[in-house]
């Protein structure tokens, strides 16, 4: 966890990208984490609501929202939510753990179908850190494996030289494949969409239209891929491999 | 007479009634075969009201009674019914064919005729035309050779061509002139390849409701045995199956004496048995033009009716959908509907109450499907308009009946109910914890929503930070050997270094009032700087050198001068103590002298 605030550090000096000034928003945060100690469940899930609509994010946030609409009892939104924060934050045990069992409250077993192992482990590796995280690991491997290769350059001690040499090569290695990893996981979550079922009940259609031919249903709370549009339809993907078009409606995007 | 016209008067008022039933005038033999002398009937029935009878003309008979008028007035249902009989009583004179001819009445100004009726009188016995006839339901006397013709069963279909599932009425009537006994049925038709429904049937022949028909001019006692509802089941020329029974009929048996011949009481109990001839009947199939491709069989005319019981419930509530069909047909024979019910709703298995009637020869009915239905989701569902087609046979038409669709709203249903349904689905619930993990409290991650750093301007320039640096060093590096690189410049760039550590040691020196040791560094400092500067061999220098060296470089005489005043006063002092000049005023002479050499070089 030290790590992490040092990172977090770094990003609060390095960059004015980050925003600061944000004093009400984390009271609000705090406020809902109060009202969610008290079981006010509804109250915290306004307050965050709150944080949310003045235009911050961040996978606790979500988590928190999902947790509060879980105690609500609504299904739903407590997995559009978790889902949210596992988008920001994909390596989060207590994130994953919650949607596991959120998922048990749904209607729908979907039966995943078996991904190759490779597949699962590059998913895996690449969903292993944050964006965030990722991007400012990378930013310090580079930096610092300049900086020991500019050592490098000045020292005139031969062990030295070759110490900083070898480091500053391992650093660009992780460098590289920290981009690597930022890069694919912006590209799995681009191309990846996907989104939660809210309506009790939906049947998927063989085509994009009201009176085709039902193929299956589905119930509140599934998650499906959304693989294209049309006509205020959406075509779904399910973890099965099923596929079908139901109305735009009936989903929320991830 | 007044009474006649007491009658008729009344018939009068009827008679728009009377017009609207056709009137039929027939006419009867009660025997068509009779002995020579024998007294037989000849009835003239009119269904209706008529006048001026005409009788025919009895050629070759002899009228011994008639024409005896009756006349009787039937009120069924409100429907009156009148008719009107002459009776004859005549007696066979000679044996041979004779031909009664028509006998004609008027009917509101139409005349009527009966059809002519054929005698045939064979050579008789005077006893048998002493023998009056004892009652209507009489004993002929046929002899037994005849009894085929005066006892027989028939089977008639209300129709020989029909559609499949269309209805038919079989009715199995028998036949008889003689007086029956004993009766018993010996084998039921077993009717393969129709549906049937047995309407009316008597155990008893004789509990039947009796009647007189005329058959080819020969008075019948008639009764329906048995009647049957039938719908064919498949397409082809089917087969209703005979019906057999076995009776015992009391027939004239031939006098063994004369004692029994006179009295005329002879008679013998004869057991017939009868069948009834099969009947085909031409069973085509349905149209294929309009058929729907649900088809549920049902031929007739029906009604549908669809009926919800609730429009509004909560999940996992249970809700009654019923569905009725009504009408005339093979109702009994009408396939489940299909229903179009969402998707989503558990549905059990229709209960179905069926209810027949056989009213007025045809079967009346309904079929009740009782759906019970439970929403296991929330949501707003509509179940599905039924369709229903039958095919009426009449118009031979498909007529498809369509019933109302139905909007259903589901709640949320009860938490308990609903954890229960999954619980019971998904067994791996138990092997997890039993909550949620809790809420993270603390959160240093909120940044502004739809930004992200990675792939920003400001992460690429933070990425290339790094090589900008490395580049900038390299650069610098580079530029730093090539300035180091000449021995003779460095050397020289660095004499005042040199020299100012050495002159800071004599200031050193000086502070510490060792005088030998304060010119030793003075001098030193010198040597040291001209030896950088002017690169010559520390061992090499000495006044003259240095001042041609100087001279070379273009400096000043008089610095030169000043320098070798400067270098033989730090010389001497060395050795021997120095007057009228301080070790300060040295030291910044001597530090003049060298700042002035650098300006000049």
């Amino acid at each position: 966890m030290n790590y992490k605030r040092v990172i977090y550090l770094f990003l609060v000096i390095a960059m004015p990208l980050v925003t600061f000034g944000k004093g009400d928003v984390k009271a609000l945060f705090d406020q809902g984490n109060q009202l969610y100690q008290k079981a006010n469940y509804k109250g915290a899930l306004a307050a965050y609501q709150q944080v949310l609509s003045s235009g911050y994010q961040s996978a606790a946030l979500y988590f928190n929202m999902g947790n509060a609409s879980f105690k609500t009892d609504d299904i739903p939104s407590a997995i559009w939510y978790y889902e949210k924060a596992h988008k920001l934050s994909p390596g989060d045990d207590d994130i994953n753990f919650n949607i596991r069992f959120a998922n048990l409250k749904t209607a729908d077993r979907i039966d995943e179908a078996p991904e190759f192992f490779l597949t699962k482990w590059w998913h895996n590796f690449i969903l292993m850190f944050s964006l965030s995280t990722l991007s400012v690991l990378s930013i310090a491997f580079i930096l610092l494996g300049f900086l020991l290769l500019t050592g490098y350059l000045f020292t005139s001690s031969v062990t030295l030289k070759k110490a900083s040499f070898y480091t500053s090569m391992g650093l660009f290695v992780l460098g590289l494949i920290t981009i690597l990893m930022g890069n694919r996981q912006a590209a799995y979550f681009d191309s990846h969409k996907q989104a939660i079922i809210f309506s009790g009940s939906v049947t998927v259609k063989s085509t994009p239209a009201t009176a085709a031919k039902t193929l299956f249903l589905l119930h509140a709370g599934t998650k499906v891929d959304v693989m294209e549009t049309n006509a205020g339809h959406v075509k779904i993907k399910l973890a099965n491999g099923s596929e079908g078009w139901i109305s735009a409606g009936d989903v929320k995007e991830i | 007479m007044n009474g006649r016209y007491y009658i008729l008067s009344v018939l009068i008022l009827w008679a728009n009634l009377l017009l609207a039933q056709s009137a039929s005038f027939t006419a009867s033999v009660s025997s068509t075969q009779v002995a020579a002398g024998e007294q037989f009937q000849v009835d003239f029935t009119l269904n209706g009201n008529g006048e001026r009878f005409q009788p025919p003309n009895f050629n070759g008979f002899q009228v011994l009674s008639g024409p005896n008028v009756s006349q009787s007035m039937t009120s069924i249902n409100g429907n009156t019914s009148v008719s009107m009989g002459y009776s004859f009583i005549l007696a066979a004179v000679k044996e041979g064919d004779y031909t009664i001819g028509p006998a004609t009445i008027y009917v509101n100004g139409h005349i009527l005729g009966t059809r002519p009726l054929k005698i045939h009188v064979v050579k008789g016995s005077p006893q048998q035309a002493r023998r009056m006839r004892q009652q209507q339901q009489a004993i002929d006397q046929v002899p037994a050779a005849d009894l085929s013709k005066a006892v027989f069963l028939r089977a008639s279909v209300s129709k020989t061509k029909a559609y499949i599932g269309e209805q038919l009425n079989v009715t199995y009537r028998l036949y008889t002139r003689v007086g029956i006994l004993q009766n018993q049925y010996d084998k039921l038709p077993e009717l393969n390849g129709f549906w049937s429904q047995d309407l009316n049937e008597h155990k008893q022949p004789t509990a039947a409701v009796w009647r007189t028909e005329i058959l080819n001019g020969t008075r019948y006692n008639v009764a329906d045995i048995k009647e049957t509802i039938v719908f064919p089941e498949r397409s082809g020329d089917l087969t209703i199956d005979p019906f057999a029974m076995t009776l015992v009929v009391r027939v004239p048996a031939p006098a063994h004496d004369i004692m029994e011949e006179f009295f005329g009481n002879s008679f013998k109990d004869e057991k017939v048995k009868l069948k009834s001839p099969p009947i085909i009947v031409h069973v085509k199939d349905l149209p294929a033009a309009g058929k729907p491709v649900d088809f549920s069989g049902a031929v007739g005319t029906f009604t549908l009716s669809a009926d919800l019981d609730k429009k509004a419930l909560k999940a996992n509530e249970s809700l009654n959908y019923n569905v009725k069909i009504t009408g005339v047909g093979n109702i009994m024979l009408v396939k489940n509907p299909t229903v179009g019910f969402p998707p989503d709703f558990e549905k059990y298995d229709p209960k179905v109450t069926d209810t027949l009637s056989k009213e007025g020869g045809k079967i009346h009915g309904s079929k009740l499907y009782n759906y019970l239905l439970i929403p296991r989701h929330e949501g707003n569902y509509t179940i599905d308009p039924i369709k229903f087609t039958y095919f009426n046979p009449a118009t031979e038409r498909y007529v498809t009946l369509t019933s109302k669709a139905f909007p259903v709203a589901v709640a949320k249903g009860d938490r308990q109910t609903n954890v229960s349904a999954l619980a019971t689905d998904k067994q791996d619930v138990k092997l997890l914890d039993k909550d949620i993990r809790y809420i993270k409290t603390s959160d240093f991650g909120l940044t502004e929503q739809g930004e992200n750093f990675f792939g920003s301007v400001g992460y690429y320039l933070l990425l290339l930070l790094g090589p900008v640096l490395f580049v900038a060093a390299f650069y610098y590096r580079k530029w730093l050997q090539r300035h180091n690189s000449d021995i003779v410049k460095v050397k020289s760039r660095k004499a005042s270094k040199i020299a100012r550590k050495h002159l800071a040691n004599a200031q050193a020196q000086l502070a510490t009032k060792n005088k030998s040791g304060f010119y030793e560094a003075l001098f030193k400092g010198i040597y040291g700087y001209l030896s950088d500067k002017l690169n010559i061999p520390y061992a090499n220098l000495d006044k003259e050198t240095i001042a041609e060296a100087l001279r070379k470089r273009s400096v000043n005489e008089t610095l030169i001068t000043r320098l070798q005043d400067n270098l033989d006063l730090c010389d001497m002092a060395r050795f021997a103590p120095v007057t009228g000049i301080s070790e300060q005023e040295v030291f910044e002479k001597t530090k003049n002298t060298i700042n002035d050499i650098e300006d000049e070089l």
